[in-house]
């Protein structure tokens, strides 16, 4: 009977379910409980390891170079690493008294011989990482919008000539019932719809003898058959367009349609972009907000990598951001200045709105004061519209953040010559700028004021680099967690991990004046430049997309904005304690790159 | 000193009652270093009326319970076990089907511990339902040197708290000692428990994973 409570301990920790039964009833009839009491070392350089343990109650820290590395709790074991390969670089002490079960180092080795669990202990970080986040998947809703465009059901598509009549390429798409007719002009592929049928045709002057090729307007969005359907999900919903062509090694396959792809997802990305344009004043846009939160938590809940979702809604909340636009500012005044978004939403990081940091740039010569009334209106509806405001007041309604070009160069340059806290703070809020409507060469041109300056001026970055180290990755906080003995029973995410590594990439892609504002799409352009090899950025991506996802669920479930950086480390599963303690591992490796890169213990 | 002579004087005495010389190796000097941890799930609280439904008992070496080696062992009741027991002990006369008689299971039992050290939870209890077993074949009570965990429990708590009661029942000392509830209320699972509680109460000054290796 108790050995059956045993077993039913020792399955429930990954990846021991794996084993076959009668492995398992082999296994048991050699494990042991052994009690260590704190303090005692288990492991060492000097003290080779001599089993396999798995905690039962009790807590182990594990410390390279006397920094906390590791912590393990009940259900964590370790070390495999030290059996396998007989020696240990880090020194394993029992933190809190530790009962624990301990599987002899010769029987783990013969354990070893299991191809799966195998796998499961040499694999590096990354596949580990894939390994339980696959895991994670099976145990939770299917994760269908991981699927393919290839495992849609696709559409013929009508392909004909340029010179072809119309009527000739209309019979052509009856005989193949297809919804749209292509037209391949040279390397260039255009579409007619229906809807051109019918205004230029039927109501136009075009007559069906005519070459297709007349009514051909716009040019056809394309996919690739191997590309996620979410990515077609997002193209239909930024282009506002009902299918998009497929292709497959430049070659058209098919075309997909919103229809099939709304009733496969059904869900409302869609119709809450067509409900933004078609929104015709505040009131409209403040009925879809809910909308907005219901499909953020059905993506989530579905399985969405997060960055997904995050990038979704940054789409949604950019056309929000248009609509109000359009509805503040007058068309002649429209082009004349460019508004900008920053921070997290520059970086289309933001899933549920914490904040809006935003900011006008108005073309040289133009009177500021014009934008004054608009944008205070602006700023108006925004806050109506459930957009927080922001506690630095980075808002439009901030005369401040209203400027002429030549004006935002000067604050470029104060921020650049004091080195003070507010100044710098300042500047990492604008380094995520990304226009939104309006102008958009104006923002490039600071951008590229900015690279230029910051051109060799290393000694200004390392100084905006050192604000990585302002906070410790939560790994030790954590131990402290463990041991009950920390007064608030949670850790900071934002602070100990997501801080570190948005804000040191960011600082990388200033000094290698990368242009794009997206933290995954930054790590992508470091490795390609060479400043990070292509492990080392999966790893940083891998992990700020496991950091995320964990502070989206923590937000989802939030009461208010204090509470939704906050995660109680006890109460996430198992293996998502795993993933983020991996996570933060991998944050503590990048901040020891950044302080290698910047040499910033040199840095006062 | 005149205690440790009475016990000697005890043990002889005992040792000429023994009927079968088979079994002489319980009054064997221990060697072995082991001690026994067991518990018994019974019928009932009296020794006299009641009968062993089973019996589970582990061995400690060190600072390490050898779960590796657990004895179990159920035994055949003369009378069906009544209702109110078995939502105490959960064993169902179902249960019993691969229960053993009496004796064979008591035999297997002196076998397994041989003369080493028994330690216990109201161990008092334990050995008197055992020794009315063997009494009547071996002429005997168990020979063994006992350790009482409440008594240690107690030891131990009367030296922080001078005056006042001192709670010892099993999921007191349990949830102070910060043992693991293992749940599931059966003779080995009490043991092992049994066994953690022990340990927490005599190895807490243990330095390095084995005493003879030396810290960095």
């Amino acid at each position: 009977m108790s050995i059956l409570d045993q077993r039913k301990l020792i399955e429930s920790i990954h990846p021991f379910e794996l084993l076959s039964s009668l492995t398992l009833d082999n296994l048991m009839k050699k494990i042991d409980i052994a009690y260590y009491p704190k303090d005692t070392l288990l492991i060492s350089k000097n003290l080779p390891s001599i089993a396999f343990y798995i905690v039962i109650k009790g807590s182990v820290t594990e410390l390279i170079d006397d920094e906390i590395h590791s912590v393990f709790g009940a259900g964590d074991s370790f070390d495999a690493n030290a059996l396998i390969y007989g020696t240990c670089e880090g020194r394993f002490i029992v933190d809190e008294d530790l009962i624990c079960y301990e599987i002899k180092k010769d029987d783990f080795l013969d354990l070893m011989q299991d191809k799966r669990v195998q796998s499961y202990f040499l694999q590096n970080f990354v596949t580990r990482h894939q390994h339980l986040k696959d895991y994670d998947a099976q145990s939770s809703l299917t994760p269908f919008l991981m699927s393919k465009v290839s495992d849609m059901y696709l559409h013929n598509a009508c392909i004909v000539a340029p010179g072809e009549t119309i009527y000739n390429a209309l019979l052509k798409m009856k005989e193949l019932k297809a919804s749209a007719i292509l037209v391949q002009a040279q390397e260039e592929l255009f579409i007619v719809t229906d809807t051109d049928l019918r205004n230029k045709v039927l109501l136009g002057k075009n007559s069906v003898d005519d070459s297709i090729m007349t009514i051909a307007s716009s040019r056809a969005i394309t996919i690739d058959i191997n590309d996620f359907l979410f990515n077609a999900l997002l193209l239909m919903t930024h282009n506002t367009i009902k299918r998009v062509v497929v292709k497959q090694k430049g070659e058209v396959k098919g075309v997909l349609e919103q229809l099939d792809l709304l009733s496969y997802f059904a869900n409302h990305s869609y119709l809450v972009a067509v409900q933004i344009d078609k929104a015709k004043n505040v009131e409209d846009l403040k009925n879809i907000q809910s909308d907005l939160k219901n499909l953020l938590i059905s993506l989530h809940t579905k399985g969405v990598k997060c960055r997904y979702i995050t990038k979704l809604v940054s789409t949604l909340n950019i056309k929000m951001y248009k609509k109000v636009f359009d509805m503040c500012v007058e068309a002649d005044l429209q082009d004349k200045c460019a508004l900008i978004v920053m921070g997290s939403e520059g970086r289309e990081e933001q899933s549920v709105k914490t904040d809006q940091d935003n900011a006008l740039i108005v073309k040289d010569g133009v009177d500021i004061e014009l934008f004054s009334e608009p944008m205070l209106k602006l700023n108006s509806y925004l806050l109506e519209l459930g957009f927080p405001p922001c506690a630095g007041d980075v808002m439009v309604s901030n005369p401040f953040w209203r400027r002429e070009v030549h004006d935002y160069k000067e604050l470029i340059d104060t921020w650049m010559n004091s080195l003070g806290e507010v100044n710098l703070q300042a500047l990492s809020i604008f380094l995520d700028a990304k226009c939104v409507c309006g102008d958009c060469t104006l923002l490039d041109e600071l951008a590229e004021y900015l690279h230029s300056n910051f051109h060799a001026r290393d000694d200004v970055l390392a100084h905006m680099a050192k604000s990585v180290l302002n906070f410790d990755t939560p790994l030790s906080m954590f131990s402290s967690f463990v041991l009950e003995k920390n007064h608030s029973n949670k850790l900071d995410l934002k602070k100990g991990g997501i801080f570190a590594l948005v804000h040191g990439v960011r600082v990388l892609a200033l000094q290698y004046e990368i242009k794009e504002t997206n933290t995954i799409s930054r790590i992508k352009k470091l490795n390609n430049r060479g400043v990070i090899d292509k492990n080392f950025a999966t790893e940083l991506i891998e992990s700020f997309d496991t950091l995320s996802s964990i502070r989206l669920k923590a937000m989802l479930g939030a009461k208010d904005l204090e509470e939704c950086n906050y995660i109680n480390p006890k109460k996430l599963q198992k293996n998502q304690m795993d993933l983020l303690k991996d996570s933060f591992k991998i944050i503590n490796k990048f901040k020891k790159f950044m302080i290698f890169h910047f040499h910033l213990n040199m840095v006062a | 000193m005149f205690f440790s002579f009475f016990e000697k004087f005890k043990k002889k005495r005992n040792f000429a009652k023994l009927k079968d010389n088979s079994f002489s190796y319980l009054f064997d000097e221990d060697k072995s270093g082991e001690y026994i941890v067991f518990d018994t799930e019974t019928t009932g609280l009296n020794p006299k009326m009641d009968e062993i439904l089973s019996i589970g008992a582990v061995k400690i070496r060190e600072n390490k319970i050898l779960t590796s080696q657990t004895f179990e062992v159920y035994l055949k009741n003369s009378k069906e076990i009544s209702s109110k027991s078995i939502q105490i002990h959960r064993i169902r006369p179902i249960d019993l089907k691969n229960a053993k008689e009496p004796e064979t299971a008591i035999k297997e039992f002196l076998e397994f511990i041989g003369s080493r050290p028994l330690v216990g939870y109201y161990l008092e209890f334990d050995v008197e339902m055992i020794n009315k077993y063997i009494r009547p074949f071996l002429g005997i009570s168990l020979p063994n040197k006992m350790i009482e965990v409440s008594e240690l429990y107690f030891d131990k708590t009367i030296s922080l708290i001078p005056q006042g009661n001192i709670d010892l029942r099993f999921d007191t000392i349990l949830k102070n000692c910060a043992v693991p509830n293992m749940g599931g209320h059966n003779a080995v699972n009490d043991a092992i428990m049994t066994a953690m509680i022990y340990l927490k109460l005599t190895k807490e000054k243990l330095n390095d994973r084995s005493p003879k290796e030396t810290n960095l």
